[in-house]
């Protein structure tokens, strides 16, 4: 798989210093388990985090801090290694723990026959939802009031901006107005992240958008 | 305050209480890093007990994770960072942290370094720091308020009043920098 879209450089920085919500952490994690190149980045800024850390103010502990803490050291080491347990084909790990299992199983909430979501447990400032688009159907004609972060999982989809494929990442900023069509082939997962409702065009999709919570 | 402590130094101390459950490796580690994790989560909004209580949970999972510590990957004070970093969404925003995992079937691998290629992350940090430390203000400024400030970008442009694009485009230059410093090899 060769990616054509990625996330960009603010994404990863806001991600390796944890600014960014839940959501849209999501939508990067799984995205960096289909890229080692932006991998490499938010390992680089991690670094930086790193060193800020170095240089940040030390503010002094309580002064038997070292002492009650070496009382808790006796515990047993965490066994973090058998995490991945869970994982099934499709999904990368980040994304199974929100949805415990691969995409054909999901309860998916029908809009219409070609577009179905389903909505994914994160909190904070986002909401994340996972977005399946038959070939051919597509996402009615929105605008944004704020941004938009779609990331491909299977499928592909055009729009007047390109074409994305599995682990491209479009962001979209409140100026942008466009109507995502799946392209042919197997059908279109998306994850996608927004900060602020989608703005629909024409009276049905309006409606629908507004009862879908959209 | 800065007093220069070798991260090479640091990340024995690490390895020490991986390999050896070493206290005393410990103990300097909790007098180097304990008070800088209190400093960074009150630097971002904790207040006094809060910050004590998170800076102890993360010395505490240092000692606990320290297996996981791999200096092929990142200093010890990088990977100190990331501990804090998740301890705080976890506690303070009651958000989760999803990262990719390693050991994922699903992971895309990187293309294998050679033995000479790969990254002296002690090295690494040096000159992380020097980069930081030389990249115009106006950039800096922006990594700092990315991981010290907890502020979306937009926030940022508002605060800064800047628009959105300008510092979009700063960000960008500041990573390409720093990726350079990080590229000069080992």
């Amino acid at each position: 798989m060769s990616i054509a879209h990625h996330p960009g450089d603010e994404l990863l920085l806001g991600y390796a210093a944890g600014a960014v919500s839940e959501g849209v952490a999501l939508l990067v994690a799984t995205h960096l388990a289909l890229c080692p190149l932006c991998r490499a980045v938010v390992a680089g800024a991690e670094a930086a985090g790193g060193s800020l850390l170095a240089e940040v103010a030390p503010v002094a502990l309580e002064r038997d801090a070292y002492r009650s803490l070496l009382a808790r050291l006796d515990g047993p080491p965490s066994a973090e290694v058998a995490r991945s347990a869970l994982i099934a084909g499709e999904v990368p790990a980040p994304l199974q723990a929100y949805v415990g299992g691969d995409f054909g199983r999901l309860n998916w909430r029908h809009i219409t026959s070609g577009l179905a979501y389903f909505p994914l447990p994160t909190r904070g400032k986002t909401r994340a939802r996972l977005i399946r688009v038959a070939p051919g159907a597509a996402v009615a004609t929105h605008s944004h009031r704020g941004e938009e972060w779609t990331l491909v999982l299977t499928g592909s989809y055009s729009d007047v901006t390109g074409n994305y494929r599995a682990g491209d990442v479009q962001s979209t900023t409140p100026e942008i107005r466009h109507m995502p069509v799946a392209d042919a082939g197997p059908v279109c997962i998306n994850l996608a992240v927004t900060d602020a409702p989608l703005v629909f065009e024409g009276f049905l999709p309006k409606l629908v958008g507004k009862f879908f919570g959209f | 305050m800065t007093e220069t402590v070798d991260p090479a130094r640091l990340n024995a101390l690490v390895v020490a209480v991986a390999q050896a459950r070493d206290k005393a490796a410990f103990q300097a580690l909790f007098d180097h890093f304990a008070p800088r994790v209190k400093g960074y989560l009150m630097r971002l909004g904790a207040g006094n007990s809060v910050a004590e209580d998170l800076a102890q949970e993360a010395m505490l999972a240092v000692w606990r994770k320290a297996g996981l510590f791999d200096p092929g990957k990142a200093s010890a004070s990088t990977w100190i960072f990331t501990i804090a970093r998740n301890l705080r969404i976890d506690a303070i925003r009651r958000e989760r942290r999803p990262e990719p995992d390693p050991s994922d079937p699903s992971l895309l691998p990187e293309v294998e370094r050679s033995a000479d290629e790969t990254m002296d992350w002690a090295k690494a940090e040096d000159r992380m720091r020097a980069a930081l430390a030389g990249l115009p203000r106006e950039q800096s400024q922006l990594i700092e308020l990315s991981f010290l400030a907890e502020m979306p970008h937009s926030l940022i442009a508002a605060e800064l009043g800047l628009p959105l694009g300008t510092v979009k485009s700063r960000i960008r230059l500041a990573m390409a920098r720093l990726r350079l410093a990080l590229g000069d090899g080992p």
